[in-house]
């Protein structure tokens, strides 16, 4: 995996409600922005999911979003490959608009791997062709370079062994690890991770979180919406704490530990630490 | 396991369609079924009748054979027209635009309020009037027309069960709608949709009858010209109901069994 440099510095700067702060950058030790997220509101029927909400994550950066059920975490993740389509504000990928029609959003989505809760794999297509499908029809990548390439990823998630298998043969680890290695194989820039061990039983959840923490170290850009604490403060740079559609806090997964702020993070740490 | 195991597995819902032919269960393997009964029965009685009393059921079966052919054609044909109009009315029935959506669905309202046999006389007689076309095309044009509304409703169905994770998974990937569709509902959908437009066929296939009041020679309009000119109704006709049912039989039986092949990757067995 390669990780980005940022190409692309000449964003236009948005004009905001209210400026988010400087989090990326040379000056605060970290690399360029990457994905800019500028005052999104998300309206269901009289809800506002996602209530002006700013942030920007810097490339090789890993951001944690927590919060309840209904906070809007993966309402915000989805956003940003347009899968929610928002209502007001901008989402800046690599410089691209997401919501700017005159953006194919699905180049846009080759640099933004997803994993989902549900996996969501093909049944239809082994573990293998899982991989290669995206590569060789939207890379325009050869068949045998392709499951070569397919090959070194599942060795890397370590399933290198179900790889002609059906998906409905594996375990939920085992599917997650091979959603993981799928969204890989289009070589991403960043990857979105939807809470990838919701679904799964106790003693899955391991596995799954070695792989994801393998590619963190390997520099990668990850945002997770995840209640797994534990890799939070193992991989996190910065832990977002989301309620009824709002960023309530934000900081070092260690603020969160030993000097939560608001009173709804105090409570829901309470719950699931 | 429980909590994982059933979040794998993807719906499969059956739809069930009432006329039409009973696809036997591809998982039932039983020997005495309600399919291997009827089926060793009618091919006894056939070939009994022919065998013990070849003066009128030979002579009939020899007669009406070419009836069974263009049967065959003409249901071939029909599916071969019916199965595409069916894609494009279930997908434009769950097309978001709307004027699209209403094409579709008054189209769906149009055909299903009128009778076959008068849809097909229309089309024939009516429509085949301004344009120069083969009998066989016509009445294949006329049952495919109608059936199409009915895959129609087949189509919509299978394609809306499928689980919007899968959609979701593959424009993640940056596939566009055309190929999500192509690579991944369609593919999923068939399976769904396979035995109920199997039944379908079978059904197309016995409303083929209906253009015996064309003149066009199905197998009961050789049936009817046999009775015509020998006068033995019931052995005629009784031969001819007894082809029909033979044939049905083994359609149905074939479309279970291309409905299990499509179960390939539907393992239930416990992973290792």
């Amino acid at each position: 995996m390669t990780t980005t440099t940022n190409t692309n510095n000449s964003v236009a700067p948005v004009s905001g409600e209210n400026p988010a702060p400087a989090v990326c950058g040379s000056e605060q030790g970290k690399g360029a922005p990457i994905v800019r997220i500028r005052n999104v509101y998300k309206f269901y029927d009289q809800l506002r999911a996602l209530n002006n909400v700013s942030t920007d994550i810097c490339s090789g950066e890993k951001v944690v979003i927590i919060g309840p059920s209904g906070s809007g975490k993966s309402t915000l993740l989805r956003s940003i490959n347009r899968l929610e389509v928002i209502d007001r504000g901008e989402i800046i990928v690599d410089g691209k608009n997401v919501n700017d029609p005159n953006e194919d959003i699905n180049l846009i989505r080759q640099n933004l791997g997803m994993v989902f809760q549900g996996f969501n794999l093909f049944p239809h297509k082994t573990v293998l062709q899982n991989l290669t499908l995206a590569p060789t029809h939207l890379k325009g990548m050869k068949k045998e370079e392709a499951e070569e390439m397919a090959l070194k990823l599942l060795e890397k998630v370590n399933i290198s062994e179900k790889a002609h298998v059906y998906p409905g043969m594996l375990s939920g680890g085992q599917q997650q690890r091979v959603a993981i290695a799928r969204a890989l194989a289009m070589n991403p820039k960043i990857m979105l991770f939807d809470e990838p061990t919701s679904a799964l039983d106790p003693e899955m959840i391991g596995e799954v979180l070695n792989v994801m923490e393998n590619l963190a170290r390997e520099g990668m850009t990850m945002i997770v919406v995840s209640h797994e604490m534990g890799f939070a403060r193992e991989v996190a740079d910065r832990v977002l704490f989301m309620d009824k559609g709002e960023i309530l806090e934000e900081g070092p997964p260690e603020h969160f530990y030993e000097n939560p702020q608001h009173p709804r993070l105090i409570q829901f740490l309470s719950q699931i630490l | 396991m429980q909590t994982t195991k059933e979040k794998l597995r993807l719906p499969t819902p059956r739809i069930e369609v009432t006329d039409g032919a009973n696809i036997p269960d591809p998982s039932d393997k039983r020997l005495v079924t309600a399919w291997s009964l009827a089926i060793t029965l009618a091919l006894l009685a056939l070939f009994s009748i022919i065998v013990l009393r070849p003066a009128p059921y030979w002579d009939i079966l020899n007669f009406v054979k070419d009836g069974v052919i263009v049967t065959f054609q003409l249901t071939f044909l029909g599916i071969g027209i019916a199965i595409p109009i069916g894609l494009i009315t279930g997908l434009g029935r769950l097309s978001k635009n709307r004027v699209i959506n209403m094409i579709a669905s008054f189209y769906v309202e149009v055909v299903r309020g009128i009778p076959l046999l008068v849809q097909l006389c229309f089309i024939y007689y009516g429509v085949g009037r301004f344009f120069i076309i083969p009998d066989m095309l016509a009445a294949a044009f006329a049952m495919g027309f109608c059936y199409g509304a009915y895959m129609g409703e087949i189509f919509r169905a299978g394609i809306d069960a499928i689980d919007k994770g899968q959609i979701e998974a593959s424009r993640s990937l940056g596939f566009n709608r055309f190929q999500t569709m192509r690579l991944i509902v369609l593919p999923l959908a068939w399976r769904t949709i396979l035995p109920p437009v199997g039944n379908e066929s079978i059904a197309l296939l016995k409303d083929t009858s209906l253009v015996s009041i064309l003149a066009m020679t199905s197998i009961l309009q050789r049936g009817k010209e046999y009775v015509s000119s020998n006068m033995s109704p019931f052995e005629a006709y009784g031969l001819v109901a007894l082809l029909y049912l033979i044939i049905t039989l083994i359609l149905s039986k074939g479309v279970s069994i291309m409905e299990a092949k499509l179960n390939y990757y539907d393992n239930d067995n416990e992973y290792k």
